[in-house]
This record gives C-alpha cells, structure tokens and sequence, in this order.
C-alpha cells in the first residue's frame, strides 16, 4: 500500500534522482506526468488522462490547458448568462478545453505533395537508372534477337503448330496461311 | 515451348497436364474471386466515415468469416486430392527410356531396343541455324512414340540434374545413386523442349531436353535406322 501512496497524481512531479530513485514507475504513470496540472473532466476513450482531438471521442479526459487566472475569471463569468460572454473570451474559453477546432482537424493536409513528389521522383530515378544501364553497361543481345532470325524462329514455331490450343498457332490460319 | 510474352502454362501434349491446367484454372479462378473480394472491402474503407466505438465482438460474423474459407479450401482440396490420386494411377508402358544427367548434357538409353545410347547436347549459339531457338535445340532429340505410354528412368552421373517437359507436365528428379520413375502419355506430334531444373553447375541453364513426338510408325522406323 505504500507503495501505491507513493505514485504520482496529477500534479507535476519534480523529477531529479532522490525522487525517481525512491518511486516504482507503474504503467500509466507516464500520462499522469504529462497532464501535469490540467483538469480532468470525464473518462476520455479510455480513462487515462491524455488530451487528443478526434472525431470519435469529442471529449478528452483532460483540459488541453491549465488554469490560468485570466481563464478562472472567464469562467466565472461563464457560471452566469452566456449572452454576456464576448466572441473573444467564448473562443478563449474554448481553447483552454481544446487545442484544435472540428474545422481544424478535419482539415486536408498537404502531405499528399510530398509523397506524391517523393514517388514521382522514385520512378524517374529507377527509369533513368533503367536507361544508362541499358545504353552504356549492358552488351548486345544474341545474334538470334535480330528480326530476321526472330521471324523465321516465328515461322518454324507455326510450322511446328506449338501451343496450338490456346497459344501462338491458334492465332494462324493454316487453310488461308496468314493470321487469323 | 514458351513463346513470346506467354504468361500462361503452355499448351498441353498429354492427358494429365490437361488435367493440371484445368486444376490450375479453377484454383485461380477462387483466388480471384477472393482478392477481389478483400479489394473491394479495402477498396470501400477510403470512403466510410463511420466508427463503432463501442464495438466489442461480434460472434456471428466470427463464425461466418471461419467456417466459409473452410468450405472454400475443400473446393480447392477435393480437385487437388483427385488428381494426386490420378497422376499416380498404375498403367502400362510400351516403351521405357532411361535419361542419365551428366554436367552438362543428358544421355538416353533405349534398353528396349537393342541398346540404342546417345547423349544430346545443346547446340551452340554460334552454330545454331537461322530458325534455331536459343538455348533449346539439341544435337540428338529423344524420339517417341505418340500415343502410347512411356516410362522414363531418370538418374544422374555426378550431381542432381532434374528432367523435365512442361508442355507433359512431368518434372523428375535425377539424382546419382538411384533411379526415379514416372509416365507420361504424348497425345499429339511435334516437338517438345525442356530444360534442366535443379541447379548442377556452371552450365545449368544450358542442357536442355528435346522429345520429338512421332507417329508409331515413324518410331519404329527411327528405331530400325539407329540400330543398323
């Protein structure tokens, strides 16, 4: 039980080596430490104190900013009738519970640039790589790679009737003797 | 043999390499439909804005996405087992041919027939004729009989070669100290090629195998012209 007294609650912790010798680091003490001083107002996504903007869970566990006495007094004010509260102060109450607006987090980002050049960059290098090795490091291919060898290697594969089923011979005609 | 841009198994010469295309063509044809499938679900997830937050299992779907690629697999296993079982079946052969893989070329016997012998190495490059395929032609070709079954003895003299024909669907291996058999059956006439496929050395990719399928006339013919 000492031990779980000595764990840290959420209030900032001074961490020089006296203390941290003395503490056992549990799992979750990590987030307690970075809430710091900041309220906590319900369970969040999974009841840890952690601030995130998300669609899927509107409502953090935690404030994104600490108190402040500028904020105290607005939200004084705020007990009472919200007519009176200026844009100016409902916006800073707003950022002082959260960090981005909807608009703001849903917004397109321009990642899409990069990766795009990134990419396109990629492939221009591979073809150009493609090109050189194939203009100064490669050496000539066969003799039988040449057209006139290439057509009577294609004649003797039709006279020979290979693949004849759903192949190269069943594209001729062997009646009219030319492609079908 | 392969020609140009062939992205498919070559046309079959033999009964139960058609049997192996058709196996091939409907195991294919299920992948397809399943990488289709789980595109699509991937496909749809870049335009859905909705998150169960709560969601927690979902017992039925569990078992549905369990119990139908079991299903699917027993339409892939059944084919397969029939023709395991088929390509193992007990027939018997006319003819017997013994092909003995040497670095770098491959010698034939025909036992049967007054010890016929001869070894078939590829032709050079160099001295390949105008319509000769590349690394393919042989000097002395493996004349068979089609039509008939045939039974082929491999084995090797140094290091383990592999003889096989794709177009018969037979693939052996060869290997020194102990003869491999199998059959085949060559159902029409003309040339069918192969190469070496197990790695024996420098020139590996340079002894290939090439069976001429001729009539069994023909056969007998060739037969009584390399005895005398």
């Amino acid at each position: 039980m000492s031990a779980l007294r000595m764990l840290p609650r959420a209030r900032p912790m001074h961490l020089d080596s006296s203390v941290v010798m003395g503490l056992r680091f549990a799992s979750g003490d990590q987030t307690r430490i970075m809430s710091g001083d900041r309220e906590v107002v319900g369970y969040g996504i999974n009841g840890r104190p952690i601030y995130f903007d998300s669609q899927d869970c509107p409502f953090p566990a935690i404030r994104f900013r600490e108190l402040t006495p500028e904020v105290c007094a607005i939200r004084e004010k705020e007990l009472g009738d919200w007519k009176k509260l200026s844009l100016c102060e409902k916006k800073m109450l707003y950022r002082h519970s959260f960090c981005q607006t909807y608009a703001e987090f849903q917004k397109f980002t321009p990642d899409w640039k990069l990766v795009l050049g990134l990419g396109l960059w990629s492939l221009a290098i591979g073809c150009a790589i493609t090109v050189i090795s194939k203009l100064n490091l490669y050496n000539d291919p066969p003799e039988t790679f040449e057209e006139d060898r290439r057509s009577a290697q294609l004649r003797r594969i039709i006279q020979l009737q290979m693949n004849p089923i759903t192949g190269l011979s069943s594209k001729w005609c062997y009646e009219r003797n030319q492609w079908k | 043999m392969s020609t140009w841009a062939n992205l498919n198994l070559q046309d079959s010469a033999s009964p139960l390499m058609e049997q192996l295309i058709f196996f091939h063509d409907h195991a294919l044809l299920i992948l397809i439909m399943i990488t289709v499938l789980v595109g699509y679900l991937m496909f749809m997830l870049f335009f859905n804005n909705y998150v169960n937050r709560f969601l927690l299992h979902g017992q039925l779907i569990e078992m549905i996405w369990t119990i139908l690629p079991a299903i699917i697999l027993l339409f892939i296993a059944f084919p397969s087992l029939r023709l395991l079982y088929l390509l193992d079946e007990i027939n018997e052969p006319s003819v017997t041919l013994k092909s003995i893989g040497h670095q770098w070329y491959w010698s034939y016997e025909y036992s049967d027939f007054n010890n016929i012998e001869f070894d078939s190495y590829m032709i050079p490059t160099n001295e390949l004729a105008t319509d000769g395929f590349r690394l393919l032609d042989v000097d002395n070709r493996v004349v068979l009989p089609m039509n008939s079954q045939i039974r082929i003895l491999v084995t090797a003299a140094d290091v383990i070669h592999s003889w096989t024909i794709p177009a018969l669907g037979v693939k052996v291996d060869g290997t020194p100290g102990r003869l491999n058999q199998t059959n085949f059956f060559i159902n029409r006439p003309g040339l069918f090629y192969g190469q070496c496929s197990e790695i024996c050395g420098a020139n590996h990719s340079f002894m290939p195998i090439v069976i001429e399928s001729v009539p069994v006339n023909y056969f007998i013919k060739w037969i009584s012209n390399n005895n005398s």
